[in-house]
């Protein structure tokens, strides 16, 4: 039995939640795209980096008070987002028929490959720092963590909450589960899915934008920042299932995060990077085992017919 | 009642209608009416363009060419969301419901045309009141109701929005003989009170009990019109199939 | 000069991983965002083989490719039963294990990698110059192509193609889908490993941003620019990729790391761009940025277009069909059919078959008999199960308990595919002809014991492989006349109208030569004209002496066509006989109509 503190253990849970909850809410927002909408939003990672890379600059080089420059950088996360669909995938999707999935992940790919790149030709490939306001530690329940892990996580589950309410308690939101639950029955109870293809898409990159902002002050900002979240994303989003509720999706988010930090109680911290992956391979394994293989094998085992 | 030659008594007309999915015509050529206040039957085997037709009256899909009148306006290509707002109201054959979703969401998601939440209250006492279960069981999940349940959600659904004309799809579909009944009974006194129905059937007995008149369609095109008084004389109807 | 060599050396290599995930993505439907990854288990092979155990780097590229091979193999697995976001998740999830691997062992070099790798010696000479690898690699380019072309011009490479488009249909039609996957998933893993270890022997390093997953989408776009299912192009497209940096630089000034970017934003663009213009049927055949000519979809045949003309030799049978119809059927005609299909001797036997999905009863205690050159039908009203019948009997469902012979061998526990081998193929509601073949080679798709469907023939027996493809072709040729549709040999099945395709399904379940048929619902949406077509057809078939099971709604072609019916209701048949012994009953009338 290996020996682990108590204020270990408990350090190991709050960065456990911590980050979960960013894989959380990133999750959901995938999760949110990929049930109703069907779309493999690859380019996902992208406005995520962009909304941290708007914010640095009008922050850092225009000179705008933090608070403005982080606002008008996960709205304009949000127009991009909208606009990738309005403009490349809904024409893609109304030509491809049939093959629209693979096709509008080929061009999301295209867009992500593009989008990351021209990043780095505009902002240069180095580091920045969002140094939108100092970071202080604070003590949560013995543990410690920094103020701007209280935020991200408070946010988080208002975010949550927020989604929540819109899916369970408003018009809009009856209609976006009805088109994630039945879309051909959506369509000829008269709901538009166009319309509301373009509001889910605009949750989720403001979704995304937050996250953007609450990484960019805890880490930096740089432009391979989106790649390993968005794998999180769909990760999460792929375990907690694409069509439950969002605050189920969230908690599969915080549970991966757990995860990996309990897990370098017992493993070297290179090995937990690769924990969540080897979850979602051996999920995606026990997913197609056919269950017939095990029903042979046990029969071939005790030789019951 | 008889059908009559007044103008303003027709509610749908369908002229020549063409249609199919993608390079695949399927109904060729139909002709069909359904006036205020009837239950008009569709018959035809599996696979003859039943469904096609009401889909592509709604506004699902675009006919290749032929007419569809409503009330008097053109409608022809117009889509589902100008024909539901118009008072249409379609219940297809198979997943029916919003599943995942509640009783009482399901039964909203009907009402979105209502103007406020005044009406849609009222709606949906008069709901509950054809079918009183669906009050009983208003935050259950719609996938997890048997299927008699499941269809009376879908008629409470289609009723939310204030139909004129209700185009039904195989209503009967793995119900019980009594279920069938129950439903039915409903859409007679509906169709009473001026609602106009398009019924999609195969139970044939069944829809005559309720119906005004009757088309049989096979391989796509209308090969009978009678009234059901007519039809119910029939010895047999396996020549109709 | 060693500047050029450094770009065609790296051309040969990339154009070996684009080939082999052409193969894979476009030739098989696999996505697979994981290859360069696979490329890494080469590369890491012949870092650590040759530095630590001193083998020569060519031996370990081979070790490495053999081992990629496994590894892919393996991956195919879990990729069979998956659809494409499952597998686009899978392939990623993969690629960020074997890279987190190689990271974390130090013997692997962790993040850095592997460096200093020895030179490469082939044949005694060392290989210190880039130019000193044009000649290996390109020989090794030539035979990589000759394995990925003999693979995908074949008729291995057509089983392929139906996979990629209906592997359902393919699975029906006797060819083992699973055998397959895994067969390509594994060969074509082995070539990004051979790739990947001949890039780490050309760099002197294995390192994780040499496979990392950037790279994977490199040779990705590599493989869409050259277009998919189009060998050529895939070299056409890492030269393009490839090339663009060096480009960028000379015809812009631009500084590499700038250079670099534009490339790779450039092809970003490029990949939405391609989408947008070419989208329907993405992945389409051929279609390559090389060739404008590819990028408007094909208009189609303007006879095929107007008209959705029904075969002229196909009207004439029927024609002819229908002149015999008009005799009324005595009831001692009745009779003397029903007492004909009594003695004809039973070729399918079916007892007992049962099958439930929880509480929904599909099938229960079914058993039923065709008989040899008879037709019979299964009718019943909606939601009876009969088309579960015909899954239940070709293996695409399993039952619950229950028999099912052919000819006296029992076939329940078997797949689609050895069903189909047996003898009794089906086909298909919704048609599923393969929209990227041509209807010959549709029919071609059906035809048993190819010895070109399979590996060991396929390179070692050529002159064998093309004799019988000859007589394949010509068989098919045959078949397709049958029902009319020779004009339309070279037609893509998918350009075809409802009816046609039709048609040409009747004609790739007959080049099968099963003893038994099964169609189901071969009246269902078209029109009259087609349906006494199809109906005439079908009457030939039987008067070959071929058994017949149809399922059908459209009850007037029942009356004509079937020697014995069955009524099924609610998964149980109720009663069976004539048609007009099954008409006559009032208690049929009621089960059907709801008469009350």
């Amino acid at each position: 039995m290996l020996a682990v503190t108590f204020e270990t253990l408990r350090q190991l849970i709050a960065s456990g939640i911590v980050n979960g909850a960013s894989y959380g809410i990133l999750g959901v927002a995938f999760a949110l795209i990929l049930g109703v909408t069907g779309r493999f939003h690859y380019a996902f990672g992208v406005l995520y980096t962009l909304a941290a890379f708007f914010a640095f600059t009008f922050f850092d080089r225009v000179g705008w008070p933090f608070w403005l420059s982080a606002v008008v950088g996960v709205l304009i996360t949000v127009a991009m987002g909208v606009g990738i669909e309005a403009l490349i995938y809904r024409p893609l999707a109304a030509k491809a028929g049939s093959n629209a999935l693979l096709a509008i992940f080929v061009a999301s790919l295209g867009l992500g490959i593009a989008g990351s790149n021209l990043i780095q030709i505009f902002w240069g490939a180095q580091t920045h720092s969002l140094l939108g306001f100092a970071l202080k530690p604070v003590s949560v329940l013995g543990a410690n963590v920094i103020n701007v892990d209280v935020y991200s996580v408070i946010t988080a589950i208002a975010l949550v909450a927020g989604l929540t309410s819109l899916l369970r308690f408003t018009g809009l939101g009856r209609s976006i589960k009805a088109t994630r639950s039945n879309p051909e029955m959506a369509l000829l109870i008269g709901v538009d899915p166009a319309r509301i293809y373009l509001v889910v898409f605009a949750i989720a990159s403001l979704f995304a934008g937050i996250a953007a902002i609450w990484a960019a002050l805890k880490y930096s900002v740089e432009p391979t920042m989106g790649f390993r979240p968005v794998v999180l994303a769909f990760v999460v989003a792929f375990l907690g299932g694409t069509a439950k509720s969002p605050v189920r999706v969230f908690a599969t988010g915080i549970v991966i995060g757990l995860i990996e930090t309990i897990s370098s109680i017992w493993l070297p911290v290179r090995w937990t990077q690769l924990v969540v992956f080897v979850i979602l391979v051996l999920y995606l394994i026990s997913f197609s085992v056919n269950r017939s293989w095990f029903t042979r094998l046990g029969t071939a085992l005790t030789g019951k017919a | 009642m008889e059908p009559t030659e007044q103008p303003g008594s027709t509610l749908l007309d369908v002229r020549k209608l063409s249609c199919g999915y993608g390079r695949k015509q399927v109904v060729f050529d139909l002709d069909l009416r359904v006036g205020r206040g009837e239950i008009v039957s569709l018959f035809g085997h599996n696979g003859a363009g039943k469904t096609t037709v009401i889909k592509n009256v709604l506004g699902a899909y675009r006919p290749t060419a032929g007419s569809v009148e409503y009330d008097g306006a053109d409608v022809t290509g117009a889509s589902a969301r100008a024909n539901v707002q118009r008072g249409m109201a379609l219940i297809p054959s198979e997943r029916f419901v919003f599943g995942d979703l509640s009783v009482y969401d399901n039964l909203l998601l009907g009402a979105a045309n209502l103007a406020d939440d005044g009406e849609r209250e009222r709606k949906l006492g008069k709901v509950y009141e054809l079918f009183p279960i669906l009050s009983e069981r208003s935050k259950q999940q719609a996938g997890t109701m048997s299927g008699g349940q499941q269809r009376m959600v879908s008629l409470g659904l289609a009723l939310m929005s204030n139909p004129r004309l209700l185009l039904l799809d195989e209503p009967s579909l793995g119900l019980a003989p009594a279920v069938v009944q129950q439903i039915f009974s409903a859409v007679r006194a509906l169709a009473d009170d001026g609602l106009s129905v398009l019924l999609l059937e195969q139970n044939v007995g069944q829809a005559l009990r309720i119906s005004d008149r009757a088309y049989v369609m096979r391989s796509g095109r209308i090969i009978l019109e009678e009234d059901a008084a007519t039809m119910k004389q029939r010895e047999s109807y396996w020549d109709l199939f | 000069m060693q500047v050029a060599a450094n770009y065609i050396d790296q051309i040969l290599i990339f154009s070996i991983f684009a080939l082999s995930l052409n193969l894979l993505l476009g030739y098989m439907g696999q996505v697979s965002v994981a290859h360069a990854s696979f490329g890494a288990i080469g590369g890491y092979a012949v870092g650590y083989l040759s530095l630590t155990h001193g083998w020569n780097v060519f031996l370990a590229v081979l070790f490495g490719a053999v081992l990629a091979g496994v590894v892919g193999a393996i991956v195919a697995l879990p990729a069979l039963r998956l659809s494409v976001e499952y597998l686009i998740l899978l392939t990623l999830g993969v690629s960020s294990v074997l890279l987190g691997l190689f990271q974390t062992f130090p013997q692997l070099g962790g993040t850095y990698g592997l460096i200093g790798i020895p030179i490469a010696s082939i044949f005694g000479h060392d290989l210190v110059k880039t130019s000193d690898w044009i000649l290996p690699l390109a020989v090794i380019l030539a035979i990589v192509y000759s394995i990925c072309h003999r693979l995908g011009e074949s008729p291995f490479g057509r089983v392929l193609k139906g996979i990629r488009d209906d592997d359902k249909a393919t699975l029906s039609l006797g060819k083992n889908v699973v055998f397959y996957k895994v067969l390509v998933f594994g060969i074509t893993c082995g070539l990004a490993g051979l790739a990947g270890g001949l890039l780490a022997g050309f760099n002197s390093l294995a390192t994780p941003s040499q496979f990392g997953f950037d790279v994977s989408l490199a040779i990705f776009a590599m493989v869409i620019f050259g277009g998919t299912g189009n060998l050529t192009g895939s070299i056409l497209g890492a030269t393009t990729v490839v090339l663009t940096k060096p480009f960028l630089e000379w015809a812009v000034s631009l500084a590499p790391e700038t250079a670099a970017l534009w490339r790779l934003t450039f092809y970003g663009l490029l990949l939405v761009v391609l989408m947008r213009l070419r989208a329907q049927g993405l992945l389409p055949e051929g279609v390559s940025i090389f060739r404008p000519s590819t990028w408007r979809a094909p208009r189609t045949n303007p006879e095929l277009a107007s008209a959705d003309v029904v075969p002229a030799t196909v009207v004439a049978a029927a024609e002819e069909w229908e002149t015999r119809l008009e005799v009324v059927e005595t009831p001692a005609d009745e009779r003397r059919r029903e007492r004909t299909w009594a003695d004809a001797p039973v070729v399918l036997e079916v007892t007992g078959l049962s099958k439930s999905f929880g509480s929904i009863v599909a099938a229960e205690d079914l058993s039923i008999v065709l008989r040899k050159g008879t037709i019979t039908a299964l009718v019943g009203p909606n939601g009876a199960g009969k088309t579960t019948v015909f899954n239940l009997l070709t293996g695409f469902i399993p039952p619950d308990s229950g028999s099912v012979k052919l000819n006296g061998r029992e076939l329940v526990g078997s797949k689609p595919n050895r069903v189909a081998r047996a003898g009794m193929v089906r086909s298909w509601q919704d048609v599923r002809v393969i929209p990227r073949l041509s209807s010959l080679q549709n029919v071609m798709l059906g035809v048993q014991d190819q010895s070109g469907e399979h590996l060991a023939p396929l390179f070692a027996n050529v002159a064998g492989v093309k004799r019988r493809e000859r007589e394949v072709r010509e068989a098919s040729m045959d078949w397709l006349s049958f029902v009319g549709m020779s004009d339309f040999a070279d037609t893509p099945a998918g350009a075809l109208s409802f009816g046609q395709s039709k048609l040409v399904a009747l004609a790739r379940v007959l080049s099968t030569n099963a003893d038994v048929l099964l169609l189901d619902e071969p009246a269902s949406g078209i029109d009259t004209q087609w349906v006494e077509a199809m109906l005439a057809l079908i009457e030939k078939v039987r008067e070959q002496g071929r058994t017949v099971c149809i399922v059908e709604h459209n009850l007037h072609v029942v009356d004509h066509l079937a020697d014995h019916t069955y009524f099924m209701e609610l998964g149980r048949i109720t009663d069976q006989g004539t048609f007009q012994e099954l008409t006559n009953s009032p208690r049929l009338a009621e089960a059907y109509f709801g008469t009350n």
